[in-house]
């Protein structure tokens, strides 16, 4: 948590942030989006950048992805009410994939996030997963909160999109880059000094909070959005695929608090291991 | 001991990097004096960067490493002094513009220095209009950075740190990614500057730029292996160019012919008529005749209008011929690049019709017309991406649906062609800028085709790279390849390409062998072009020669 | 490439102060979204498109007018089927979803032309000093406005890779979805860690300028609050109350709608 405020102090994670904003603004336009069902859902493939950036940069992708989805709207002119579960969905977004790596137990590989071995690119998939399940829950339920749309739509292609593209491309991103950025003297655990890094105890406690408010209160959501569960809690209720808005809101306001409490708690590893050595 | 009235003076300066291996600097002692204008050249890793970096405490706040000696600005040691304090002493402009511009838009940019340093506003406005005016940006304060060109770009970068009133300016290449009429704005810039009595301390390739300096220093391997008045330090051509440094044309020719020293081609050409020397044309090798080869590139009318309604290119005619060396020249934004992303179908006309081999390109796709025709573009950093050098190579023929046993030989073809063999497993991140431009000529040669057009190959490279690049295109040529060079760099033209073509607003303006474009200055001034110096010479003696050798054969005493 | 909506004209919305803007967007927005029935939003929108004129930006509207018809009608569809009411139409679709599937198109409508008058009024520097004087702190407002004023930078090197990659023979329209996907990776890798290569440059550039040098710096661009603002001010803020009171008064609801 820490890091995410005392990295303003330094010039090159201010200019980090700056850089990774405008990369992730930039790669919508010349980029073309591919298609899922053509002319209705299309995968954005700046979505590559967040999980990448996250474990690279840390905090600066953090609010870096925050601000380049709010430079998307306001290039984009979708800039409204909207825009603020944006910020902070796409805040989740590139702050989670950096706190949970090497945080999850068993999960964890316990080393820099090269990709080499299948341990490593399972901890890359979950991440990305509950990264992106945050990210579109967060928005979804804003959009709901805003009666804009209903999650069922929206948390679900936000949810593809997000996991999805990166699933495919962020291990390769991941693996040609890290080494490179590591030896470029870039890597935010090299910028920052160790002062400024949250330290303590409740890294893991944390970790596990936003892993599991993002997977289980998305997928909750969902459920709720699609009617399910209505029966249990409107009595009489109708039919399925109706009604669920209220629930949602409902639902989705304590799921919103952990994930905001599990950035609070959360404490990125800064002692991991390089493949086949053992950190000092 | 260090004399209080000096504006730099750099004791046994040593510098190395923090993962370096060799020092970067490795005992330099230079002292400037307060309104010089210094020079400083040297072939890529002699230190020049360093060196800038040094003025200004970047060297060693913001760049780690082990700093030694004394470093003295304005009698002040910087030692301990941070980056901030001895910015409002001393500017400091970078090579690449894109990286030195913050700002939305052009008066804050000016503004922000000063803003920095708490400044009160009616001053900054004051500042903001002296800055722009000396840098000739006056009447732009509210435009958008990225809607300037490149050399109005560098001269905003200029401004945004004259705003501070600094005493020194240092620019390390500031005119390295800019065409003829970007550089000439900002030599302009700079020298203005020096009648207002700055001192400058200027890193450069433009050997040019050197000859109107008080001093030149001449840096090589971390060490000043020269210094002196351009009279004294320029005139040593034969030894400049042996370090990698571009020679003065006009002293090169001077000294080899035993004259007194010239720096300037108006010294050079009074010095060798004077001497009687003339241009004796059939003194030159004639050329064999060119057996009519068949026409690979066929333009017809080409029109180009881009979707915001810009016309690039208004009525182009040309053919070129298998086995050409053609240059196209023309400033940025001339049509040139226009004009040659027509012949692999990145653009296609709007008017008019483009034949490559015979075939219109209309309702190709660049994978097919990639097969006949390869583009290598500027930047090798805008297409380098796969973990070792050979997979980046291979990138092209495997799209091109090569078998994995002939991608694997046309790969160490391509190497070899280039001269990277062994580099095979070598991360390309980790080469050098001539090294990666070569990855890139690689990549396309992997490809086997007919054509090849190289974009602004030798821009970032120094003296000796461009050479080396250059030669390798020439055995490209020599081995068949067509080649379509689009440069500005005209020393290049004048010694490698037969034929030019120069553009100029979105029309072909002049076309015809190098030798017959050359003589024509008065046009070639009109497109912003300049030839290079040995060219100029010969021009007023004459005759056009084209390269020192030739200078050397054709020039006859009368 | 113009990717700025910005465009430059005199016109009174253009003179007034981006707080006072930002507050009417926000006071337009709430309300608008504070009724389930369309009127409401759809007052709102004709607002939006009399100031579009009034700024002059009117015909530059058509810049949006393909996101807007598109956002509208996947809302309308997705109300359409989502929500329910007592009177049945067609398949699914009940009078009451369809009235609130119209009423949502409406407020994204309304955001879109919205946040378009906004954009197309306001100087990005104005937008970041705005800020600034809202109580965002310096440095991630010059963050903010550093990534604004980069994005053409990367879009044309981005546009560059493109065409470089394409004359290597990468093909992105062949192959199915995970081909597809794997064909961006050389236009990824080359856009990303050139971005990231230039954070040394501009780093130093920003320290050379004396960047963070003070504690208190002067800000050039002065915003003042005049007339004409306090009222936009007093709107907006009358806007956003009544948007409450709509909301929890039980006003603009469509009877019988479940979302």
């Amino acid at each position: 948590m820490r890091e995410l405020l005392t990295m303003w102090k330094n010039t090159r994670m201010i200019v980090l942030t700056a850089l990774i904003a405008a990369v992730y603004a930039a790669v919508l336009i010349p980029f073309k989006a591919i298609p899922l069902v053509p002319g209705f859902t299309e995968i954005r493939v700046a979505q590559v950048i967040p999980p990448a950036a996250s474990l690279l940069f840390g905090p600066a992708a953090a609010w870096g992805v925050a601000m380049g989805n709010l430079l998307g709207d306001i290039m984009g002119s979708t800039f409204g009410l909207g825009s603020l579960f944006g910020f902070v969905g796409n805040f989740l977004l590139g702050a989670i994939p950096y706190m949970l790596w090497g945080r999850l137990g068993p999960l964890s590989s316990n080393q820099e996030p090269t990709m080499r071995g299948s341990k490593q690119v399972a901890e890359f998939l979950i991440v990305t997963v509950a990264s992106g399940l945050a990210c579109a829950f967060m928005v979804a339920w804003g959009l709901e909160v805003l009666g804009l749309f209903p999650f069922t739509v929206l948390g679900s292609i936000i949810a593809i999109n997000n996991v999805l593209l990166p699933a495919v491309l962020g291990p390769v991103l991941m693996a040609l880059l890290y080494p490179r950025v590591k030896r470029w003297g870039l890597l935010w655990s090299d910028i920052l000094d160790p002062a400024d890094i949250g330290a303590g105890k409740t890294g893991g406690l944390g970790a596990w909070i936003m892993l599991l408010a993002s997977v289980v209160g998305w997928a909750l959501c969902l459920f709720l959005s699609l009617g399910g569960g209505g029966q249990l809690l409107m009595p009489g209720f109708a039919q399925g695929g109706q009604g669920g808005a209220v629930t949602v809101v409902a639902a989705g306001a304590p799921v919103a608090l952990l994930l905001l409490a599990g950035l609070v708690l959360g404490r990125a590893r800064t002692d991991l291991s390089q493949r086949g050595k053992k950190a000092a | 001991m260090a004399s209080v009235s000096e504006a730099v003076q750099l004791t046994n300066v040593h510098f190395t990097y923090r993962n370096g291996e060799t020092p970067a600097l490795a005992g330099i002692d230079l002292a400037v004096s307060p309104a010089e204008f210094v020079v400083i050249l040297g072939p890529s890793g002699a230190g020049k960067s360093t060196l800038c970096y040094t003025l200004n405490g970047l060297v060693p706040k913001f760049m780690r490493g082990n700093l030694e000696g004394q470093v003295t600005i304005f009698g002040s040691p910087t030692a301990g002094e941070r980056v901030s304090t001895l910015a409002e002493r001393v500017g400091l402009v970078f090579q690449d513009f894109e990286s030195q511009l913050f700002s939305t838009n052009v008066e804050l940019e000016v503004a922000f220095a000063p803003e920095n340093f708490g400044v009160d506003r009616a001053e900054i406005g004051r500042r903001v209009a002296e800055c722009l005016a000396t840098v000739g940006l006056t009447g732009l304060e509210r435009r958008e950075p990225a809607t300037l060109s490149g050399g109005q770009k560098q001269r905003l970068a200029i401004a945004s740190v004259l705003s501070l009133q600094p005493r020194m300016i240092v620019m390390d290449e500031p005119t390295t990614d800019l065409d003829p009429l970007g550089k000439e704005g900002v030599f302009q810039v700079s020298r203005r500057l020096r009648d207002q009595g700055l001192t400058m301390v200027i890193a450069e390739h433009e050997t040019e730029e050197a000859a109107v300096a008080d001093r030149v220093v001449v840096l090589h391997q971390g060490r000043v292996l020269a210094e002196g008045t351009p009279a004294d330090v320029l005139t040593r051509a034969d030894w400049l160019e042996a370090l990698g440094v571009q020679p003065l044309g006009a002293a090169q020719l001077t000294a080899r012919l035993g004259l007194p020293p010239a720096l300037t081609v108006a010294d050079a050409a009074e010095q060798l008529a004077a001497a009687g020397y003339r241009v004796d044309l059939t003194a030159l090798p004639t050329p064999a005749p060119e057996p009519n080869a068949p026409a690979i590139v066929e333009v017809v009318g080409l029109e180009h209008r881009y979707p915001n309604g810009l016309t690039a290119l208004q009525g182009a005619d040309l053919t070129i011929r298998q086995g050409e060396f053609v240059a196209v020249v023309g400033q940025n934004g001339s049509g040139k690049t226009t004009l040659v992303k027509h012949f692999n179908g990145l653009l296609m006309p709007t008017a008019g019709e483009v034949r490559v081999a015979g075939r219109p390109t209309a309702g190709q796709t660049v994978l097919e017309l990639g097969r006949t025709v390869g583009y290598v573009f500027q930047n090798p950093d805008h297409q380098i991406f796969a973990e070792t050098v050979a997979d980046e190579v291979a990138f092209g023929p495997r799209n091109h649906g090569v078998a994995p046993d002939e991608v694997q030989e046309r790969v160490a073809e391509a190497l070899a062609a280039v001269g990277l063999t062994g580099r095979e497993a070598d991360d390309p991140f980790t080469l050098t800028k001539g090294e990666r431009q070569r990855v890139a000529v690689a990549s396309i040669l992997a490809t086997r085709p007919q054509v090849i057009v190289l974009d602004e190959p030798t821009t970032g490279l120094d003296y000796r790279e461009q050479r080396q690049m250059m030669d390798l295109v020439r055995r490209l040529n020599e081995a068949g390849h067509t080649i379509i060079c689009v440069t500005h760099t005209m020393w290049v033209v004048a010694e490698y390409a037969c034929r030019t073509i120069v553009v100029k607003d979105g029309r072909i303006w002049m076309d015809g062998p190098t030798r017959a474009v050359m003589v024509r200055e008065a046009e070639l001034t009109q497109a912003s072009l300049k030839p290079p110096q040995l060219v100029r010479i010969s021009n007023r003696l004459g005759g056009t020669l084209l390269t020192l050798g030739e200078c050397l054969h054709a020039l006859r005493r009368v | 490439m113009d990717l700025y909506l910005y465009i430059d004209r005199p016109s009174p919305i253009h003179r007034l102060d981006p707080r006072a803007k930002l507050l009417m967007l926000l006071g337009i927005l709430l309300f608008a979204v504070s009724s389930d029935h369309p009127l409401v939003p759809a007052v709102m929108f004709a607002l939006v498109l009399a100031a579009a004129q009034a700024a002059g930006a009117w015909r530059a509207l058509k810049r949006v007018r393909t996101l807007l018809i598109v956002l509208s009608l996947f809302s309308l569809v997705a109300w359409s089927l989502f929500a329910d009411g007592p009177t049945r139409l067609l398949g699914p679709v009940s009078l009451e979803s369809l009235l609130y599937g119209v009423g949502t198109a409406l407020k994204l409508a309304t955001t879109v032309a919205g946040s378009f008058v906004f954009l197309a009024t306001t100087r990005n520097e104005a937008i970041a000093t705005g800020l600034i004087r809202l109580g965002l702190p310096y440095n991630a407002a010059f963050a903010f406005s550093t990534a604004l004023r980069l994005v053409p930078t990367f879009v044309g090197a981005g546009a560059t890779i493109v065409q470089a990659q394409r004359s290597r023979g990468l093909d992105v329209e062949s192959g199915n979805i995970i081909q597809r996907m794997k064909k961006y990776l050389p236009l990824i890798v080359p856009i990303f860690a050139s971005a990231i290569r230039s954070t040394n440059h501009l780093s130093m550039a920003l320290e050379s300028k004396g960047f963070g040098a003070r504690r208190q710096r002067t800000f050039y661009l002065q915003l003042h609050l005049g007339a004409a603002d306090w009222m936009m001010v007093c709107t907006g803020l009358l806007l956003i109350a009544a948007s409450f009171l709509l909301r929890f008064s039980g006003y603009g609801k469509i009877s019988g709608l479940l979302t």
